[in-house]
């Protein structure tokens, strides 16, 4: 665990599962900030993950800034900074098939 | 059996804990105590919890190799803290054992009728010991093969348990009504088409009758009243060009949006590390487990997941699945 801020304080979140060599990790983690990448600027927020800190960095557009540990938190932490929900089945994503 | 269950990861060297719920009086201590007889559970340490002050199920339960009870609190509510305490003794002695005694590398968790496993399965998840020393290996709900109907149309915890459940057993077989049984079975499916089916005569496997032609039960459910829709599942086939990590950022926003809604879901994805199971309750995603390459059984095919829940279609989830991925459809 990294003393000054304490990542990480459970073992690997769901997500990182599926991934067994450092190198699998590595492109796994910057596939993550792509995929938040292209989902999150619809909603006014920008993610950053490169690798050199643990977690993943939110930010608005507004210059509001923050480090998550995981996706759990990404997602809780998105609503808190976009002030609205964020649903994967929202119609404006899936059409009229809901 | 489920799977995963047994085809587990052999380097994953945590205790494997098996819930075994079902309402008041559906024969879950009568399975549990054949299971131990018969030799299949009978290296389990096994936590019997009674939601009455006197228990009186242990003394029925003589044969397991280690016997706890948890009386007067539901371990799903009010005996939760006792539960955590009572699987953190556990795991203090199973590391404290002396070499040349017998392994403990299982629990069975007997819960009270009016458990919902869901709670449990959620506080041993977040308990940060716990989760280092115990996964989840399987929810068995015993289904009365009497009075399993009239639970499903009367008991909403009745329908919740066996919503949840990967292994349902339908006990009593031979008392019940061969139509009324068949209508049992093709409702049981309606409700949780995931989950493997098995009778049970007194924990001896029974065969069940073929119920393809009957007709499932309905039921009102209060949810019905304020607007929900009714519980369905679906067999969602994810596509091969979806990547493991793309769908990983869906799945946890999906679950966080509409967790309530989710209740379950259920599959095999092919990720860089090998074939991954994964299985959510609710809000809770277990620790998913690499199967090893080749035990593939029939009907865990690969990217293909069984979700349970309310309010989508399969439609939908591809179309919001596809849009995370960056694919267009």
């Amino acid at each position: 665990m990294c003393s000054s801020c304490g990542f990480p304080a459970a073992p690997g979140h769901w997500t990182e599962a599926g991934t067994d060599t450092p190198h699998d990790r590595l492109r796994a983690r910057f596939r993550r900030a792509q995929v938040l990448q292209s989902i999150l600027p619809a909603y006014g927020l920008t993610a950053h993950d490169g690798a050199q800190v643990p977690g993943i960095q939110l930010g608005t557009l507004s210059g509001n800034n923050t480090i998550v540990r995981d996706l759990e938190e990404v997602w809780a932490e998105a609503e808190r900074l976009c002030g609205a929900a964020i649903d994967p089945l929202d119609p404006r994503i899936v059409g009229d098939d809901v | 059996m489920a799977a995963g269950s047994e085809a587990s990861d052999p380097s994953d060297k945590r205790m494997r804990l098996t819930v075994l719920g079902g309402f008041l009086g559906s024969g879950k201590t009568t399975w549990l105590r054949h299971q131990l007889h018969d030799g299949a559970l009978s290296d389990a340490f096994v936590i019997v919890n009674e939601a009455a002050e006197t228990a009186v199920d242990d003394a029925l339960l003589g044969r397991s190799a280690e016997l706890a009870v948890l009386a007067g609190g539901c371990a799903c509510c009010d005996g939760r803290d006792g539960l955590i305490a009572l699987l953190r003794t556990v795991c203090d002695r199973r590391v404290s054992r002396a070499a040349g005694q017998a392994a403990l590398d299982r629990i069975v968790l007997e819960t009270s009728g009016l458990a919902d496993p869901a709670p449990i399965v959620e506080a041993i998840r977040a308990d940060p010991m716990l989760v280092h020393h115990i996964v989840i290996a399987e929810i068995v709900v015993a289904v009365d093969g009497v009075y399993g109907l009239r639970h499903i149309r009367e008991e909403a915890l009745g329908r919740r348990q066996m919503e949840l459940a990967d292994r349902l057993v339908v006990t009593k077989v031979d008392q019940a009504d061969p139509a009324e049984l068949a209508r049992l079975l093709a409702t049981l499916r309606r409700i949780n088409p995931g989950a493997t089916l098995s009778g049970a005569v007194k924990g001896t496997e029974a065969a069940l009758p073929e119920h393809a032609g009957a007709v499932p039960e309905t039921w009102a459910d209060p949810g019905d009243a304020a607007g929900s829709a009714p519980i369905r599942a679906l067999k969602v086939d994810i596509g091969d060009d979806v990547d493991w990590t793309a769908f990983s950022v869906w799945l946890s926003a999906l679950i966080h949006a509409r967790g309530d809604d989710i209740l379950r879901v259920k599959g095999v994805m092919r990720t860089p590390a090998g074939r991954l199971l994964l299985q959510s309750v609710r809000r809770i995603v277990q620790s998913p487990e690499i199967l090893p390459d080749g035990a593939a059984e029939a009907g865990s095919r690969e990217n293909s997941l069984v979700f349970i829940g309310r309010g989508f279609t399969e439609a939908a989830l591809i179309r919001s699945l596809r849009h995370f991925a960056g694919l267009t459809r």
